[in-house]
């Protein structure tokens, strides 16, 4: 299950690997994971989820699709009784909604939302109201989606594409054995350095 | 001088004991539950009340019978004796005052509750009634099982000098409203459901109990009845969260008719405050996550909140949706240092629910092509079949073939296909 091949990145990249990208998703911020669907943007939102839930957090995960694989969350390590999981029924407006009204509960570690297929556009000015509702309740707001939503409400950007995909079987592929992800960061309000363009983490996600 | 009476019913059950010890009350204000079966009551002073001790364990047999249960009574000086004189066979046995030791004396040594190890002891002294016990010398035995041996001998010599323990029966935290004209709309019937749910609160913190769930029941106008519940994700006895949580459950489920009158019920429970360390995660307060909750279950569905849970079973995407409660504190699932580096590579996947019905194009027995609603393109790489199926031995059994395939626009897939046709599982993210 576990993969990581941060023991040989290629020249470039950074060598801190998942451990220093996740550092970059800080408590009180709006925080922005793009990229289109098998880029990897959803495991790097479940591994977010799952470090945060093995270090007794509690975290949210607002469903907009209702699409996430309990089985595969528990496989990434996350404490299924530390999760919060609000399934929207793909109404994307009631996704919004849930995510405001957690940002609103201070005690959330992670409150993210997935928005899927479902991502359309974001309400207007709902990025400043999560900002604000994120910095007073001290939790870390995390939006999954395909394309750049927030606008500059968003404090970190993270834009994830997929490298390459590896199959596993012994003549023919008989399933898929996961994927390799690059990891750029956008915008860093915290940390302007680790937006520079030359900078990118390497991810590989198993199945 | 101590005067105990003790019923024994035998067979009786959580339900039937509470019975008993409620029946118990209205004949002796000092009651003891002595377990399953078994209830003593404190017939000191009673007699110009109730009458003879005869007269008031009487009572006590006939109001037993009206429940259709049958028991048998022992009146004596002491717990010992009262319960041997009840498994005596008489309905009422009454030992005078004072003969307790003597009518004890060939009574097995069983009944004093002794723990394994001392019934053991006494039984290699070959101790076998509570008449041997009490005729051993008291300084000897002292020295032996020290106070316990002390204690244990003056019971088999019927000197019981401790107080009952009483027992009282929890307090009932129900609230009652009735509306004769008849509640037609939903904001007037909440706000009196509101209003009832602090005053529920406020009796729970008098107690200091706090709530882990609410009950209500309706009834209509149209002669039927409408009854919910709903539980907060942690107990509490805060009067707005709770009544944000009644009032966010009952306008999600709305009775059918005109209320005549309502009912709201708390189901208590102490709550212990435990002082968080230091280097815990902050949690969320029960007061504030109750009320976040609360609407969340409004805004989409009270099915749709909470922690997933898995079931033991092989079949895919079969999992149950639990209430989101706030678990007790406690560091031991806590992984701490560089264990958390080994955790969240998974490659997580979005189910479809349901499945989406695809159209599958196959070239030389693999699919080549896939059309669906919002998906469509030439498949590029594909692994599989994988063959999965389970719970043959039910009425559900599975069987189907899996697939997993990349898109030319780089989205990869899990297909299934059987008996039904092809379906679109999940999409790898």
């Amino acid at each position: 299950m576990v993969a990581s091949i941060e023991s040989s990145p290629p020249p470039g990249w950074d060598g801190e690997g998942l451990d220093g990208l996740l550092a970059a998703f800080l408590p009180g911020r709006l925080s922005e994971i793009v990229g289109p669907r098998s880029s990897g943007g959803g495991s790097l939102l479940l591994a977010l989820l799952s470090r945060t839930s093995a270090r007794g957090g509690l975290v949210a995960l607002v469903d907009a699709t209702d699409a996430l694989d309990p089985l595969t969350a528990e496989r990434a390590g996350l404490d299924l009784r530390a999760l919060l999981w609000v399934r929207c029924g793909g109404r994307p407006g009631s996704a919004w909604s849930a995510v405001d009204l957690l940002a609103r509960c201070p005690g959330f570690e992670i409150i993210a939302l997935d928005l899927g297929a479902a991502a359309g556009t974001a309400p207007a000015a709902w990025g400043t109201r999560l900002q604000r509702a994120a910095e007073e309740s001290g939790a870390a707001v995390i939006v999954r989606t395909p394309r750049h939503l927030l606008g500059g409400a968003a404090a970190l950007v993270v834009s994830v594409r997929r490298v390459r995909t590896s199959w596993m079987g012994m003549d023919a592929p008989t399933r898929l054995g996961g994927l390799v992800s690059e990891a750029r960061v956008l915008r860093s309000r915290a940390d302007p350095r680790l937006a520079t363009p030359e900078r990118a983490w390497l991810l590989e996600w198993r199945t | 001088m101590t005067r105990i009476a003790c019923l024994v019913v035998s067979g009786a059950d959580e339900r039937t004991q509470r019975l008993l010890l409620e029946m118990a009350l209205a004949h002796s204000p000092s009651v003891e539950d002595g377990g399953p079966g078994v209830v003593y009551l404190d017939l000191r002073g009673l007699e110009k009340l109730f009458g003879s001790e005869e007269a008031i364990a009487r009572g006590f047999l006939d109001a037993v019978a009206a429940r259709g249960l049958v028991g048998r009574i022992g009146i004596a000086g002491s717990r010992a004796g009262s319960r041997f004189a009840a498994r005596s066979g008489e309905s009422i046995t009454i030992i005078p005052p004072g003969g307790d030791a003597r009518k004890l004396g060939p009574a097995p040594l069983a009944l004093l509750d002794l723990d394994p190890h001392t019934a053991a002891r006494f039984g290699r002294w070959g101790i076998r009634t509570l008449g041997e016990l009490a005729d051993l010398p008291s300084r000897g035995l002292a020295e032996r099982l020290g106070d316990e041996g002390s204690r244990l001998q003056r019971l088999a010599r019927g000197e019981d000098a401790t107080p009952l323990r009483l027992w009282t029966p929890p307090p009932i935290f129900e609230e009652s409203a009735e509306c004769p004209w008849g509640v037609q709309t939903l904001d007037p019937l909440v706000d009196l459901a509101a209003s009832l749910t602090e005053m529920l609160c406020e009796r729970l913190s008098r107690h200091g109990l706090c709530a882990d769930a609410f009950e209500w029941s309706c009834r209509l106008a149209d002669r039927t009845a409408h009854a919910g519940r709903c539980a907060p994700a942690a107990p509490l006895s805060d009067p707005a969260a709770a009544a944000a949580l009644v009032r966010a459950s009952l306008a999600a489920h709305p009775p059918r008719a005109a209320v005549e009158d309502i009912t709201l019920r708390a189901c208590p429970v102490r709550v212990t405050t435990v002082q968080p360390r230091f280097d815990e995660p902050p949690r969320p307060s029960p007061r504030q996550l109750t009320a976040t909750l609360a609407r969340l279950s409004a805004l989409v569905d009270a099915r749709g909140v909470g922690s997933p849970t898995l079931l033991d079973t092989h079949r895919p995407d079969t999992h149950h949706i639990l209430p989101f409660t706030l678990s007790p504190r406690g560091g031991e699932g806590r992984v701490r240092g560089s264990e958390v580096r080994g955790i969240g590579f998974a490659l997580a996947m979005h189910r479809m629910r349901p499945p989406k019905s695809i159209e599958v194009a196959l070239t030389a027995g693999t699919p080549a092509h896939l059309r669906a609603a919002g998906l469509n393109g030439r498949i590029v790489a594909t692994a599989g079949p994988w063959r999965i199926s389970g719970d043959w031995w039910t009425d559900s059994a599975y069987a189907r073939d899996e697939w997993d395939v990349e898109l030319a626009d780089g989205t990869l897939c899990r297909l299934a296909h059987d008996s039904r046709g092809w379906r679109l599982e999940a999409i790898y993210d």
